[in-house]
């Protein structure tokens, strides 16, 4: 009996390059923003992309939208090449990008998602029962008539999301889909994302963010991503499994200490400090953090005032600290490698 | 705010426009040169109803036939002027698009400050381009040339002309507080002084453009700098024109200042400052 | 993964929902879906341009307003309507319907230049060209649908400029000629889209894309017979108006609505035009596909 050939992976990456040229004239230099990622997402699957900003989530998913062309690797959405094929994987592929301004802010949500579908050939009944669908499955209805100009983002975001899942999609493409989101609204947008799209609809999503707990909270597998390198791909469990008997010393004090003499301590293993308003706050990473702490605390006393200290379990965001060396909040846009 | 600190602002604004500017050194070369690319289809158009030269009809209406020499003037003094209502009546929109609007307003500095500043700026860098499109001309065989003793009064006229054309490009750039899309307004304005005033033709052609272009004080300015310019009048009224001027000059300036603050304060009522 | 609690589904989930089209499918139900894309584009823009309703007053009354000038000056200039010297040159003395007919026609360059040069500049500004280039259709759906709205605007511009002229002035046209002109017209507006499509894709990439606009604008309205026969220019600018299409539409209208002789026969004029239209078509598309891939590589595409 022959063997039934398993479907295409929802999405596969191979080796994508992707290098931007910066600055003018002969002052322009080659910035690598992507550097030979792979992952590969199979249907259903709800997929995360966590790294800070800078790191090269954005310009990842604008390739596999079909926005941007890669210098190297290759991209195939269903087995389809997102090159050649463009044309089908848009078809395919629905995006949600991040910023404030995506949609026509002088017209109603319905009328952007009028305008939408036609683009992707939704017409006629069909097409307006889609969008009264989505717009009471997001709680639009009261404000679909409106401009989006008088919307609050949270709200300009859930039209975003209606958007990009309009023509039933089978990948979707959530670039920061929380960002810059009060609480309420971005409790939606997750909630929507996991119970919604993912297990009730069965829809393969690949969700970047920098949001520790976004990722931990909705993703089966996580890739860590920092300076346009893929590091890892795991369950948010084996992430923290594989830092075995790490805790995190958190310590909070006046002042900017000095990091480099504790990063020398023995049993240290990173260190990372955050400055606002005056105070520091210092994690440092140890498989047992009481055997650092009384060292720690005189080293720090000499600098100033100690006003808080907590030993914790790791977090995903303490994972890719110990990882990669820098901390999710990090910008790390500068630090792309040049490329010769 | 103290003289000397309002001084120190308008400096500072003067140098910021500059560096601004220059960082697009295109667009310095598009402005000296296609305004006077922009006469070319009147030449043309001249020689094909009239053939080259001279047109009687001009001549009994304005008292000189050249129509070219006519064409000329009228669009290296429009352009100055224009380069006014463009460089200060757009200006605090580009604030407004480059998001540092709203910082400029939540300042101690009043708006008017800024914009006198754009102001000053506008009308030196105008002015150097002006002159260097005026000496160019006066190589060129359209019978056009500049004398001590008659630069120095187009000089006086020009600039009586200017003081109150910014008054109108304040009152507009309190307008563009408030209508955001600008770009179209400066050019139906543009478009209505090109129709009520001698810019492009004579305006005692029509009755209605006769009437109309007395209210302008474009019209009375360029009447008297194409009287000293073209037909060589030592004697064009020109202290009765600048006495006109002076007036209109007075009530624009008065005018543009009153209605920017009641526009700059309601955008701030209406919290459409930063908009975009 | 941390176990939320037992949520409720979201209200009204679980419909049945349509399934994803597949592009490659029969060259007709394609069309179909690019031409819906193109239309909805176009309402699209009508719905944004009537946010503004002053705005669009004033777009339909400035045609009239920059007209004038030309028509005065022209009067001016011969001391009436009717000018010798013109008869002369082309056949017909009529000032005021000749200066017409060219800035009528000149207004059509001006919305390639324009209008449709500056359709994705617009997207751009918006911010939602990227969610419009991620869309299933081709870029050139989104330049006509554009294009469509510029057409559309730019015939009820002519209409109220023709409506102004010919009340005050009354406007002298042979009526027979109305329908060649009109076939001129379609022509010629194909080869705008060319030219438009250059435009639009150069806006792209140059922040001061304006500025390109501006200059080609004013240099085609230099060589461009508008107000004036061709014959009145030096012969590099009679050769390099024979290149625009709006040359043949302008001097053809006049042929058919005046009698103004044009130099070379009708037939030769709509074989130009026709040449024109594939040169610069298939110009423009080359040239489009070929910056949105540099967009695309170079990752500006939503840069504005």
């Amino acid at each position: 009996m022959s063997e039934i050939p398993s479907p295409a992976p929802a999405l596969d990456v191979q080796a994508v390059v992707k290098n931007f040229r910066r600055g003018r004239g002969l002052k322009k230099k080659i910035t690598r923003a992507v550097d030979g990622a792979t992952l590969t997402l199979p249907r259903g699957e709800l997929f995360g992309l966590l790294g800070p900003n800078g790191a090269g989530k954005t310009t990842l998913v604008r390739c596999i939208a079909t926005l941007l062309i890669p210098d190297a690797g290759t991209i195939k959405v269903l087995g389809h090449d997102a090159f050649k094929d463009s044309l089908f994987c848009r078809q395919r592929i629905g995006l949600l990008t991040s910023g404030e301004r995506t949609l026509y802010w002088k017209l109603s949500a319905r009328d952007n998602l009028n305008f939408f579908a036609a683009l992707y050939g939704l017409t006629g009944k069909a097409r307006d029962k889609r969008i009264d669908y989505l717009i009471e499955l997001l709680g639009l209805k009261d404000v679909e008539r409106e401009r989006l100009e008088r919307y609050s983002s949270g709200m300009k975001q859930k039209v975003s999301l209606a958007r990009a899942i309009l023509h039933n999609p089978d990948l979707i493409l959530l670039d920061e889909p929380s960002l810059g989101l009060d609480p309420q609204f971005a409790r939606f947008i997750r909630k929507f994302i996991k119970e919604e799209l993912n297990r009730k609809q069965g829809k393969t999503i690949l969700l970047t963010t920098h949001y520790m707990d976004e990722a931990d909270e909705l993703c089966q597998r996580i890739a860590f991503i920092n300076k346009g390198k893929i590091i890892d791909v795991k369950t948010p469990e084996q992430y923290k499994r594989d830092i075995p008997h790490t805790e995190v010393l958190v310590i909070r004090c006046q002042g900017q200490p000095d990091t480099a003499p504790i990063q020398a301590l023995p049993g240290v293993e990173r260190i990372a400090s955050e400055f606002k308003d005056g105070v520091t706050t210092l994690k440092v990473v140890a498989p047992r953090a009481e055997t650092v702490l009384s060292e720690v605390i005189e080293l720090l006393r000499k600098g100033g005032r100690i006003l808080g200290i907590d030993i914790k379990q790791p977090t995903l965001e303490d994972v890719f600290l110990y990882v990669t060396g820098t901390s999710l909040g990090a910008d790390t846009s500068e630090q792309k490698p040049e490329v010769q | 705010m103290s003289f000397a600190a309002t001084a120190y602002v308008i400096r500072a604004e003067m140098v910021k426009t500059i560096r601004i500017y220059f960082s697009y050194p295109v667009i310095i070369v598009f402005w000296a040169i296609f305004p006077v690319l922009w006469v070319f289809p009147f030449l043309f158009q001249g020689k094909a109803l009239v053939g080259p030269g001279q047109s009687a009809a001009f001549q009994q209406l304005t008292g000189s036939g050249n129509y070219m020499a006519f064409i000329l003037i009228g669009a290296m003094v429009s352009n100055f002027v224009f380069s006014g209502l463009w460089g200060v009546g757009n200006s605090l929109r580009e604030e407004t698009y480059w998001g540092t609007m709203e910082y400029i307003i939540a300042s101690p500095t009043h708006p008017l400050v800024i914009l006198v500043g754009k102001t000053l700026t506008e009308a030196a860098i105008t002015t150097c381009i002006v002159a260097l499109q005026a000496t160019l001309i006066s190589f060129l065989p359209f019978g056009i040339a500049f004398t001590v003793a008659k630069v120095l009064p187009v000089l006086l006229l020009v600039g009586l002309l200017m003081l109150g054309f910014y008054g109108f490009a304040i009152a507009f750039a309190g307008f563009t507080l408030l209508i955001k899309e600008v770009h179209g307004w400066v050019h139906t304005l543009e478009w209505v002084f090109f129709l009520f005033s001698p810019i492009r033709y004579p305006v005692q052609v029509n009755v209605i453009t006769a009437f109309v272009s007395k209210l302008i004080p474009l019209t009375w300015a360029l009447i008297a700098i194409r009287g000293i310019i073209m037909l060589n009048q030592r004697d064009v009224g020109i202290w009765k024109i600048a006495g006109v001027l002076l007036g209109m000059d007075a009530v624009l300036l008065v005018g543009g200042y009153l209605t920017f603050v009641a526009l700059e304060r309601k955008t701030r009522r209406d919290g459409t400052v930063g908009m975009h | 993964m941390a176990e939320g609690s037992r949520v409720q589904g979201f209200k009204g989930s679980g419909t049945r929902t349509p399934e994803p089209r597949n592009p490659r499918t029969l060259p007709l139900a394609r069309l179909r879906h690019y031409a819906l894309a193109v239309w909805a584009e176009n309402i699209k823009e009508w719905k944004l341009e009537l946010t503004y309703p002053l705005d669009f007053l004033r777009s339909l009354i400035d045609p009239v307003v920059y007209l004038l000038p030309y028509v005065l000056y022209g009067i001016a200039l011969v001391g009436g309507r009717y000018s010798p010297n013109l008869q002369k040159l082309v056949g017909t003395s009529d000032i005021v319907s000749f200066i017409t007919i060219g800035y009528v026609f000149i207004g059509f360059m001006n919305m390639a230049l324009w209008a449709m040069g500056f359709s994705l500049r617009k997207e751009q500004m918006y911010g939602t060209l990227e969610a419009v280039f991620a869309a299933p259709v081709p870029r050139w759906v989104f330049t006509m649908g554009m294009s469509m709205h510029s057409i559309l605007h730019q015939f009820l511009m002519i209409a109220v400029q023709l409506i102004f002229i010919t009340a005050v002035f009354s406007l002298k046209v042979n009526p027979a000629g109305l329908l060649p002109s009109l076939a001129m017209i379609g022509l010629m507006l194909v080869a705008l889209y060319g030219i438009g499509m250059i435009m639009a894709s150069t806006t792209l990439i140059f922040k001061q894309g304006w500025l390109i606009s501006e200059a080609l604008g004013s240099l085609l309205m230099v060589v461009t017979p508008i107000a004036y026969p061709l014959a009145v220019l030096p012969v590099f600018m009679q050769k390099t108006a024979l290149t625009v299409p709006t040359t043949y539409g302008i001097l053809a209208a006049r042929h058919f609505l005046l009698g103004e002789q044009m130099g070379f026969s009708v037939g030769t004029a709509f074989l130009r035009v026709a040449v024109l239209c594939v040169a610069w078509v298939v110009f423009g598309l080359v040239v489009f596909a070929l910056i949105d891939r540099y967009t695309r590589r170079s990752g500006t595409l939503s840069h504005y």
